[in-house]
C-alpha cells in the first residue's frame, strides 16, 4: 500500500467509524410524511387558496409564483391560467422546486391538487397551497363572477377589476347569462378531477 | 452556508457544465475513456472500475454525511433517486449485459467518443437509440415501469438501522473490497519477461508503484 | 517497470481518481440539490428530437412526456452536464497525449465487428437505463452514496448481469 492509499484508508476508517456515534444527519425529517403538522395545517385552511387570491397574486406579480396545473395536455391547450405551467402528477417527484418559489397547484375540481399539496409538502417544499376548487372555481370567481347585489361595493370594485383584468366577464345578481365571450369558458365548466 | 444551493436556470446550466467537464476530466484521468480497460474488471484483470466507482461512493457518501451532520449540507433536501424494486433489478440487469458487451457506460462512452475512440461513438450512438426506441415503444412497458414503487427507500430503512451504522458498514466492505481487489490483481499479474517490456499502445493494467 | 502508452502519461491512479469523482459528486449535491447522471441526457435528446420530427408520437410516449413538459429538453441539467464530460474528457484526454483515433479491441474481433457490438451493447444498456430510471452515473454513484435502496439495487444487478454475459464475451478483448 502506498502512503497516498495509507492516507486514503486511514481517513476512510476515522470518518466511517466515528459515523455511527454522530447521530442523525439530517437537519430536518427527511421526505416522510409528519402527519400531524400537514393535518394543522389543512384544519387551519393554510393549506389552500381562493381564485380571488391567487388572480391577486399573479395581478401583483408575486416573486417567485409558480403555479402548476396537474391537467392533462390537451386540456391545458384548450385553456389555462395565464403564467401557468402544465405539469403532471409523475413529475412531481422529480422536479426540483427551489426553496423560496411559492407553488399554486390546480387541477380540474381540486382533488388531484389537493393530493399534489400534501406531495410536495412531504418532499420538503414549504411554500405549497392548491386551488380547492380547481380550475373550476377560477372560472366561477374569477372568469365569469357573480357579484351578489348586497355585497359591498369596494369588494365588487376589487372583484370585478380583477375579473377584467384576465378578460373575464362579471355580472351582478343571481342569474347567469351566457355572453358570447365566455362561451368558451363555460364550456370546461363540467370536466372532473 | 445552507446548502444545496439550488442553483437555477442559467446559474444551475453553467454549474451543469462545470461539473460535467470535472466529471469526464476525472473519467479520462482514470482511463475509465478505454473501453479495454473497463472490460478489465468483468476478466479480473483490471479492476478500475470497481476502484474508481467505489472510491467515489464511498467519499460522497461520508462527505454527505457528514457534511449532513455538520448542518453545511440540508441532507433531507438533496434528490435521492427512488426505489422500483422490479423495474431496477431487471433494468439493472439488461444493463449490466449491454456493459458487458460493449464495454462502455453511458457517461464512459462519451468520454471515449470525445476522445477519438470509434467504439466510444458507436456505444453512444447505440445507447441514444436504445432510449429512443425504448421511449417511443413505451406504452407497453408503463405498468411494468410503474410497478413495485418503494418511493425514497433508503438502506437505513431497510436494515433498520441508523443511517451512520450503515455508512461505517459500507465504509468497512468497501476497504474490504479494495484489499481483495488488490489481492485479485496482484494474482493476475505474471511476472514481466524482459523482452516483453516494449511500448505498449494501450495499458492492460497499472503496477501500483 | 513501467508499462505506459507511448508518448503518454500514465493513468491516475484509481483511488485517488475515485476521491475526486466523489468530490464532484458531493459537489452537485451542494449546489444543486442533485447528483450526477448520463442517460437521462440521452432521454431529453432523444424526447425532443421526437418531439421536433413528429410530436404526435412524442406526446404519445409517456416516457418522453417528461422531457418535454417546463423547461423543455433542450435546458435539460443532464444534457449541458454531459456536454460538460464530453469536454472534460476530451481536455484531459489531449493534455495527457491520449486522443487517438482508434476501435478499441481485442487481438482476435474485427474492427466491424467491435463496432456492431458496442451499437448492440449501447442499445441494450438503454432500454436497461429506461427501465431502472438511471445508468452507473445517475443511479448506482448518485444514488449508492446517498443510500438508496434501488441504486444498491441496480449495482448488485448490473456487476452481476455483467459477470454473466462477459464470459461469452471474451472474443472481443483477448
Amino acid at each position: 500500500m502506498t502512503p497516498l492509499h495509507r492516507t486514503l484508508a486511514g481517513a476512510a476508517v476515522v470518518l466511517g467509524a466515528f459515523a455511527p456515534f454522530a447521530g442523525s444527519p439530517y437537519r430536518t425529517p427527511p421526505a416522510g410524511i409528519d402527519i400531524r403538522s400537514l393535518a394543522t395545517e389543512v384544519a387551519n385552511e393554510e393549506d389552500h387558496v381562493t381564485a380571488i387570491e391567487l388572480a391577486t397574486w399573479i395581478q401583483e406579480r408575486k416573486a417567485g409564483l409558480r403555479i402548476l396545473d396537474l391537467r392533462t395536455a390537451e386540456e391545458f391547450d384548450e385553456y389555462h391560467l395565464p403564467h401557468s405551467e402544465n405539469l403532471p402528477l409523475e413529475a412531481l417527484a422529480t422536479t426540483r422546486f427551489a426553496p423560496d418559489e411559492t407553488l399554486v397547484l390546480l387541477s380540474g375540481g381540486g382533488a388531484h391538487a389537493a393530493q399534489a399539496w400534501v406531495f410536495l409538502r412531504a418532499l420538503g417544499n414549504r411554500h405549497v397551497f392548491f386551488l380547492r376548487g380547481g380550475l373550476q372555481e377560477w372560472l366561477d370567481d374569477v372568469m365569469s363572477p357573480t357579484l351578489a347585489a348586497d355585497a359591498p361595493p369596494e369588494t365588487k370594485a376589487r372583484v370585478s377589476a380583477l375579473s377584467r383584468y384576465f378578460g373575464g366577464v362579471p355580472h351582478t345578481g343571481t342569474a347567469l347569462p351566457e355572453p358570447a365571450a365566455a362561451n368558451s369558458v363555460t364550456a370546461l365548466r363540467r370536466r372532473g378531477c | 452556508m445552507s446548502a444545496p444551493l439550488f442553483l437555477s436556470d442559467h446559474a444551475a446550466l453553467i454549474a451543469a457544465v462545470v461539473i460535467g467537464i470535472a466529471f469526464g476530466w476525472t473519467l479520462e484521468r482514470a482511463g475509465l475513456g478505454s473501453a479495454k480497460k473497463l472490460a478489465g474488471q468483468f476478466y479480473l484483470t483490471d479492476l478500475t472500475v470497481f476502484k474508481v466507482m467505489f472510491s467515489a461512493i464511498l467519499t460522497a457518501m461520508l462527505g454527505a454525511f457528514w457534511l449532513g451532520r455538520l448542518g453545511v449540507l440540508d441532507l433531507s433536501r438533496v434528490y435521492v433517486p427512488g426505489t422500483w424494486l422490479a423495474p431496477q433489478l431487471l433494468g439493472g440487469a439488461i444493463f449490466g449485459a449491454g456493459f458487458a458487451i460493449a464495454g462502455l457506460c453511458p457517461g464512459t462512452s462519451c468520454v471515449a467518443a470525445a476522445t477519438g475512440r470509434g467504439d466510444g461513438l458507436a456505444a453512444f450512438t447505440g445507447m441514444f437509440t436504445g432510449i429512443l426506441v425504448t421511449g417511443l415503444a413505451f406504452a407497453p412497458l408503463q405498468r411494468f415501469y410503474d410497478s413495485t414503487s418503494r418511493g425514497t427507500l433508503t438502506l437505513p430503512e431497510v436494515l433498520h438501522l441508523p443511517y451512520g451504522t450503515v455508512v461505517a458498514l459500507l465504509t468497512g466492505i468497501a476497504l474490504a473490497g479494495f484489499a481483495g481487489a488488490e489481492w485479485i490483481e496482484r494474482r493476475q499479474r505474471a511476472p514481466e519477461p524482459e523482452h516483453a517490456r516494449v511500448a505498449t499502445l494501450v495499458p492492460e493494467q497499472e503496477p501500483q508503484a | 517497470m513501467n508499462d505506459r502508452p507511448t508518448r503518454s502519461r500514465a493513468y491516475a491512479d484509481p483511488y485517488l481518481a475515485g476521491v475526486g469523482l466523489g468530490l464532484v459528486l458531493l459537489a452537485a449535491y451542494v449546489v444543486m440539490g442533485r447528483g450526477l447522471g448520463a442517460s437521462g441526457a440521452f432521454a431529453a435528446t432523444a424526447a425532443g428530437a421526437t418531439n421536433a420530427v413528429a410530436p404526435a408520437r412524442a406526446a404519445a410516449s409517456p416516457f418522453f412526456a417528461r422531457y418535454l413538459a417546463a423547461p423543455g429538453p433542450w435546458r435539460d441539467w443532464l444534457l449541458f452536464e454531459l456536454a460538460g464530460v464530453a469536454i472534460g474528457g476530451f481536455l484531459s484526454a489531449l493534455l495527457a497525449g491520449r486522443l487517438r483515433r482508434e476501435v478499441e479491441r481485442g487481438p482476435r474481433i474485427s474492427r466491424r465487428s467491435r463496432l456492431v457490438l458496442a451499437f448492440a451493447g449501447g442499445s441494450i444498456m438503454g432500454l436497461g437505463a429506461v427501465l431502472a430510471r438511471g445508468c452507473t452515473s445517475g443511479l448506482a454513484l448518485t444514488g449508492g452514496a446517498l443510500l438508496a435502496a434501488g441504486s444498491w439495487l441496480f449495482i448488485g444487478a448490473a456487476f452481476g448481469a455483467a459477470y454473466l454475459v462477459a464470459p461469452l464475451m471474451k472474443r472481443a478483448w483477448r
